[in-house]
């Protein structure tokens, strides 16, 4: 678990209930559960797409993608969910894959944007721009209230 | 679990899952590079094998068992035309003292075709099956076997004090097999199982699950044209459980007339023949 995740700072929108310590420490507990939960859900919708963007960049293997994604602060994604993402990718022609022997060290599955994947992953950034946006502007008119 | 148990017990669920071989391979390699590359714990990168390997079949739209059942892909195609009759039982009637158990009951079962034996506890299954074994003798009727027959019983079968490859030899033995055969056969049955019986492990301090696979094995010995199995899979984990069925269409495949006792009602549609002994009603002498 990343310690950037999930902290109780990133609780400031939830106004306290008590201001008693063991009650806020409960409440901490709870949210820091659900928090990850939801980043869990979040992330299970837009991964496919993360990954497409980050390949459409420059060819990589799974180790690299989900370093890349920890870096990014999107959260540490584990091979369990990481390669059924690719799998289903490649099986849906998004991207190709080979084993090849990288310039350093063993071989490798490398996986590379089509131009299909590269058609969707315009497309659907489009869609999720105008999702997030609208997302953005609901939870900003309440916080505003 | 280390990496090299995490694998191959990957590569294991992954077959079961039916993943094409090929995409196996590819599959279980790409995990070892990442394992390597990562050096974190494979159970905390991929979680079990049987999870990651179910991920890895709906990813890629391998045909999955319902989620949580454990039901096996029949093998396609038409199964084989049925052979010749191996196992012929007519109106086997069995009574303990007033109560009567068995009550007219018939059953063909051909080479090439599997009868499942279902009914609540107590209405005879496994009384049955020893009256088929000849084990037990019913009060009326005649059971006819054509050919070898090998049973497994629902437990007990094994002796204690002995190792695994010493049932073999001494099972082996009774059925024309010399001790290096009958050590082949049994560790090639066992491999079907995912078990592997060398090793100098005394048959009480096997677990349930593993005993039964040595009853498994032993009623194999000696390729019998007729097999008998008395709910041989309890104390089987889902993988073994699956194996065992695999198994199960192998052996149907290569013309065996087989019978098994089974509650399981999930597995009846790939069988060929029920024989349902619930009684009609609460029947009295």
């Amino acid at each position: 678990m990343s310690p950037r995740s999930g902290t109780c700072a990133t609780s400031g929108s939830v106004p306290p209930r008590d201001t008693r310590l063991p009650r806020q420490l409960a409440d901490c507990a709870t949210f820091f559960a659900v928090d990850q939960e939801r980043r869990g859900q979040w992330l299970r919708g837009v991964l496919d797409l993360c990954v497409l963007a980050l390949l459409h960049r420059r060819e990589s293997y799974g180790y690299e993608l989900a370093q890349s994604l920890d870096a990014t602060g999107i959260g540490p994604i584990q091979g369990g969910t990481l390669y059924p993402v690719l799998l289903r990718l490649q099986r849906t022609g998004l991207v190709t894959a080979q084993w090849r022997e990288g310039a350093a060290g063993p071989a490798r599955k490398y996986y590379r944007i089509t131009p299909s994947g590269a058609d969707t992953l315009r497309r659907t950034a489009v869609d999720w721009d105008a999702f997030t946006a609208g997302v953005g502007m609901v939870l900003r008119e309440e916080r505003t209230r | 679990m280390n990496s090299d148990g995490w694998l191959h017990a990957l590569t294991g669920e992954l077959h079961r899952r039916g993943v094409d071989a090929d995409l196996s391979r590819h599959v279980v390699a790409e995990a070892a590079t990442h394992l390597r590359d990562s050096g974190e714990p494979p159970l905390q990168v991929f979680g079990l094998p049987a999870n990651y390997a179910a991920a890895v079949a709906e990813s890629v739209g391998t045909p999955r068992p319902g989620a949580g059942v454990a039901r096996v892909a029949a093998p396609a195609g038409p199964p084989p035309a049925p052979g010749p009759v191996r196992l012929d039982v007519r109106g086997i009637t069995k009574r303990y003292r007033r109560r009567t158990v068995l009550s007219d009951v018939d059953l063909t079962v051909r080479a090439g075709e599997i009868a499942a034996v279902v009914g609540a506890n107590g209405a005879g299954k496994s009384t049955f099956l020893r009256i088929c074994a000849g084990l037990l003798s019913p009060d009326s009727g005649q059971v006819r076997v054509y050919g070898k027959l090998g049973y497994c019983p629902q437990s007990g079968g094994t002796n204690d004090y002995l190792y695994p490859e010493e049932h073999f030899a001494l099972v082996g033995a009774g059925r024309g097999l010399d001790r290096a055969e009958a050590r082949a056969a049994g560790r090639s049955h066992a491999a079907a199982l995912d078990w592997d019986p060398a090793g100098r492990t005394q048959a009480r301090h096997l677990s349930g699950g593993t005993r039964q696979k040595l009853n498994l094995v032993m009623a194999a010995l000696g390729e019998p044209d007729v097999l008998l199995l008395d709910e041989p899979y309890q104390g089987f984990d889902r993988g073994t459980y699956l194996d065992f069925w695999q198994q199960l269409w192998r052996w149907r495949a290569d013309g065996r007339a087989i019978v098994v006792v089974t509650h399981l009602l999930n597995q009846l549609d790939r069988v060929d023949t029920v024989l349902d002994l619930t009684p009609a009603r609460e029947t009295s002498a």
